[in-house]
C-alpha cells in the first residue's frame, strides 16, 4: 500500500534539498529495502523533468565482498561510480538496513579495506559537493533493522522518522524546512562572534575554543531528516571534563558511560563503565583521534530519544555532541584522523552553555540572542 | 528459502556462459525478486577474480516514466548503460517479471520512442558482442507471474525452468558442451544451404539464407538456450507463416499472427485478436516489416509453451522469425528498433526443405540428412 509520507519525503528531498531542475542528472543509490522511496523519488524527478536512474542492490553485497574477494578486489573502485562522480548534478544516498549488525563479526582488517575503499570513492564525491557542483542527500528509509535498534515496532519507527522530517500527514515540510534554515543560519552568525564556550552539565564541565572558526547551520540539504549547528574547535584549546549518558556506538559496538578529561586540547583521560578497552583504542587510532574534530548543538525537537543511529541521535532537540578526530574543512578545521567519532551529551535536563561567560542555552533550547549578536 | 539450484546456476553462468576472469567489469541486473540469485552471482564473479556490480531495476519507476515521462526523458540515456555497452566486459541480465502484463496498458508511441533511442545502444553492444569483446546473458529465473502465464504452479515452473537449463544433471556444464556438439552437426548441415522452404499448417515460406553464417546458441547468452539461428537475406522471403503461440511483446499480445510476404517485406499482416498491435509494431520503422531472425528451437528438455519466450523459442521441434533488427554475427544488415522473436510450432506434420530436399519433419531434423 503506497504511503502518502513518502511521497512527501519524496518530494522534500527533490524539491527542497536537492532543487532538482529539469535536465539534471540524478541517481538514486539503496539497498532494496528502501525501494518504495527509491521509487517515490525517481517519480517526483520525472515531475521535474530531470533524468533520474537508480542503483538498488540487494543487501548482504558487502559480506559477500569480505568473504570472496582478494585484497586487490577490495580496493577496486568501479569505473561506473567514477563516472558518476563526474557527470551527476544531482544524488542521493537512502539508509535502510534489513540487519544493522549484519557485519559486526567480520574480519576487523578487511572490512577496515573495504572501508577506505568506500571512503576514497566518497571522499572525490564530496570534492564536487563542497564547491556546489553536486548536491547530494542521504535520508533515511524506516526498516525493522533500524526499528529494532530504537526498540520500536516498524509503525511506531516510521512515524518517528516522519516526525523528525516534517513529513507527517498535514506537515507542510517544506515551509517548516526553509524556517529551520533561516532560524539556523542566524544562530549560526551569531556563534561566528563567540570565542570560547563552556559547557555545564551532570559531571560536566568543559570548555572549548572556537574563535576564529565557521558555524555551519545543518538545514536539510544534506541530510534528512537534520537539524543542528556544528564546528570544529579549535585543537589546542579543549579543557575539562565531560560525561556521556547515552552509550556511545561505533562500527555497530557500543560503550557506555563514557568520561573524557581533556587537557590543552587532548584526552588525557578516558574511562567507561562497559566496552572501556574499546574506547581507549578507538582514541589511540591516531594522535588526531585524541582532539575534538566537532563541537554541535543538537536542534531537532521531533526527535526526542535515543535510536542508536547517530543520524538521528546527533540531532536530538537539547543535546550537544562532540567528535573525537577528523575536523570539517568548511569550518576551519585544522585537526586530521581516520577517526570522527560522535559523542552525545545530554543536556535537556540540567544542562547550561555560556559563551564567552554568558548564558547561552538552558535546559535544552537557546535562552535568547546572544550577546555577541547584539554588540 | 535457499535453493541449491541457485549456487549451480550461478556457477554455470560464471563459469560456462560468460567465463569470468579477473578483471572483468561484470553487471548484474535484475528485478527484486531475484536477489538470492544475484547474491550467487555476485559471490561467484568475485570468486573467478571479476569486479561485479549489482542494480536491481524498479519496475515502478519505469512505469512512471513510460506514464509521465517527456520526449526527452524517455529518449535519455543514463551513464550506467552508456558505459556498460562501451566498457563492460560481462552482462548479465536475469529475467524474473513480477507481472507480466505491468506494461499493457502504456502508450505505445511512448513504448516506440523509448525503442527507438536505444536502438543504437543495442546495435554497439551486439556488435561488440560479435566481436568477441563483451559477453552478455539473459537468465531466466522463476516467478509467481511466469508460473502463472505458463499455467502452473511456482514449483512446478522451477522444476521446468532448471530442466531446460540442464540443472538437474550432476554436471550441468558438460551436459551444456554435448549438446553444444549435436547444435554443431546441424549447424554444419545448415550452413551450405542456400534456400529453406517451411511447410506447415497455413504455411509455405522461403527465405535465402546463401552466405550467412548459422549460429549455434549453447548456453552463452541466453539461458536456458537451444537454438540455431541466422539472418535470412533481407530481400529474399517470400510466402506465408501463420504462427502457432501468440506473439508477446512487453505485456501486449497477438494471437492467430498470419503474416505474408512479398520480396522480404510483410505485405498482409492479421491476427485473430490484438491485430492493430500487431500493425502498430510492424509500421515502428523501415526495419520492423522485414525478417532479422530465422531459427530452429532444439532443447528438446522444454516440452510445453509456457508463454515465457526465452523457453518458448528453444522448444525443440519449433522455429521462430523474428521482425526487426538482425543479429551481428549472422551476416544479417537489417536495422530497426525492433526485434520481435515469433514462434510457429513444427511438431505435428511441418517440414522443411533445404535447396529441395527433405531435411525436417514433424519437429526434427532427419537422420542421414547431408
Amino acid at each position: 500500500m503506497r504511503d502518502a509520507r513518502i511521497e512527501k519525503l519524496a518530494e522534500l528531498i527533490t524539491g527542497y534539498s536537492l532543487d532538482l531542475r529539469e535536465g539534471q542528472v540524478y541517481r538514486i543509490d539503496g539497498e532494496e529495502v528502501s525501494i518504495p522511496l527509491a521509487v517515490a523519488l525517481y517519480a517526483a524527478a520525472i515531475r521535474r523533468g530531470a533524468n533520474p536512474y537508480t542503483r538498488i542492490v540487494p543487501s548482504g553485497l558487502d559480506e559477500l565482498e569480505l568473504e570472496h574477494a582478494s585484497d586487490e578486489q577490495l580496493a577496486y573502485i568501479s569505473e561506473l561510480e567514477e563516472i558518476a562522480t563526474e557527470r551527476l548534478d544531482a544524488w542521493s544516498t537512502l539508509w535502510g538496513a534489513v540487519n544493522t549488525r549484519a557485519l559486526t563479526r567480520a574480519d576487523p582488517e578487511r572490512r577496515r579495506l573495504q572501508l577506505s575503499t568506500q571512503f576514497r570513492m566518497v571522499n572525490r564525491r564530496w570534492e564536487r559537493i563542497s564547491a556546489g557542483d553536486l548536491a547530494w542527500c542521504g535520508t533515511f528509509y524506516p526498516s525493522q533493522g533500524h526499528a529494532q535498534d530504537a526498540e520500536m515496532s516498524l509503525p511506531e519507527y516510521e512515524d518517528f522518522v516522519h516526525g523528525a522530517c516534517h513529513t507527517r500527514d498535514g506537515d507542510d515540510p517544506i515551509a517548516h524546512w526553509k524556517g529551520m534554515s533561516e532560524t539556523m543560519t542566524a544562530r549560526a552568525l551569531e556563534l561566528d562572534g563567540v570565542r570560547e564556550l563552556r559547557i555545564v552539565g551532570p559531571d560536566t564541565d568543559l570548555c572549548v575554543v572556537v574563535e576564529g572558526r565557521q558555524w555551519v547551520p545543518s538545514d536539510g540539504k544534506h541530510n534528512m531528516p537534520d537539524g543542528e549547528i556544528f564546528t570544529s574547535p579549535v585543537e589546542t584549546g579543549t579543557s575539562g571534563e565531560i560525561f556521556f549518558a547515552f552509550p556511545s556506538i561505533f562500527q555497530g559496538q557500543e560503550v557506555e558511560n563514557v568520561r573524557l578529561r581533556f587537557e590543552d586540547g587532548s584526552v588525557v583521560h578516558a574511562e567507561a563503565t562497559s566496552g572501556e578497552n574499546y574506547l581507549r583504542s578507538l582514541i589511540e587510532t591516531d594522535a588526531g583521534a585524541k582532539v575534538l574534530g566537532e563541537v554541535a548543538f543538537g536542534l531537532n525537537y521531533e526527535i526526542d530519544r535515543f535510536t542508536r543511529d547517530i543520524l538521528f541521535d546527533e540531532k536530538i532537540g537539547g543535546t550537544m555532541h562532540v567528535a573525537l578526530g577528523c575536523g570539517f574543512d568548511e569550518a576551519g578545521a585544522e585537526n586530521k584522523s581516520d577517526l570522527h567519532w560522535d559523542l552525545i551529551c545530554d543536556l535537556r535536563q540540567e544542562g547550561e552553555v555560556y559563551a564567552d561567560g554568558e548564558l547561552v542555552w538552558k535546559a535544552g533550547s537557546f535562552v535568547a540572542e546572544l550577546a555577541v549578536a547584539r554588540a | 528459502m535457499l535453493d541449491p539450484r541457485h549456487r549451480k546456476l550461478a556457477e554455470v553462468i560464471v563459469g560456462y556462459s560468460t567465463e569470468v576472469g579477473p578483471g572483468d567489469k561484470v553487471l548484474i541486473e535484475s528485478t527484486g525478486s531475484a536477489s538470492p540469485l544475484v547474491r550467487e552471482l555476485y559471490g561467484a564473479s568475485l570468486r573467478a577474480g571479476g569486479h561485479p556490480e549489482t542494480s536491481l531495476g524498479l519496475d515502478e519507476a519505469e512505469e512512471a516514466l513510460l506514464g509521465e515521462g517527456s520526449d526527452a526523458q524517455l529518449e535519455w540515456i543514463a551513464p550506467d548503460l552508456e558505459w556498460k555497452v562501451d566498457r563492460g566486459d560481462v552482462w548479465m541480465v536475469i529475467d524474473a517479471p513480477v507481472n507480466t502484463k505491468r506494461l499493457t496498458g502504456v502508450d505505445p508511441s511512448k513504448m516506440g520512442t523509448r525503442l527507438k533511442a536505444r536502438a543504437p545502444i543495442q546495435s554497439r553492444y551486439l556488435e561488440r558482442s560479435a566481436a568477441g569483446d563483451f559477453r552478455w546473458v539473459i537468465c531466466g529465473y522463476p516467478t509467481e507471474a511466469s508460473a502463472q502465464d505458463a499455467g502452473m504452479s511456482l514449483r512446478q515452473y522451477e522444476d521446468v525452468l532448471y530442466r531446460a537449463a540442464f540443472l538437474d544433471k550432476d554436471d550441468p556444464v558438460a551436459a551444456w558442451a554435448s549438446f553444444g556438439d549435436r547444435l554443431e552437426g546441424v549447424g554444419s548441415i545448415l550452413d551450405n544451404v542456400r534456400e529453406l522452404r517451411i511447410v506447415g499448417e497455413e504455411t509455405d515460406l522461403k527465405l535465402g539464407v546463401e552466405d550467412r553464417t548459422w549460429i549455434r546458441s549453447k548456453g552463452l547468452r541466453n539461458f536456458p538456450d537451444g537454438e540455431v539461428f541466422t539472418g535470412p537475406i533481407e530481400t529474399s522471403v517470400e510466402g506465408t507463416i501463420r504462427f502457432t503461440f501468440p506473439a508477446m511483446m512487453r505485456g501486449r499480445q497477438a494471437d492467430g499472427v498470419r503474416l505474408r510476404f512479398e520480396a522480404g517485406e510483410v505485405v498482409e499482416a492479421t491476427a485473430t485478436r490484438g491485430q492493430d498491435f500487431l500493425r502498430e509494431m510492424i509500421a515502428l520503422d523501415e526495419g520492423a516489416k522485414r525478417v532479422g531472425e530465422f531459427a530452429f528451437g532444439m532443447n528438446d528438455a522444454i516440452g510445453e509453451y509456457t508463454g515465457n519466450l526465452l523457453l518458448d523459442e528453444k522448444i525443440g521441434g519449433t522455429v521462430h522469425l523474428a521482425l526487426g533488427r538482425s543479429v551481428p554475427g549472422t551476416g544479417g544488415e537489417n536495422r530497426s528498433g525492433l526485434h520481435w522473436d515469433i514462434v510457429c510450432d513444427l511438431r505435428d506434420g511441418g517440414e522443411v526443405y533445404a535447396d529441395g530436399e527433405l531435411v525436417y519433419r514433424d519437429g526434427a531434423f532427419l537422420s542421414g540428412t547431408s
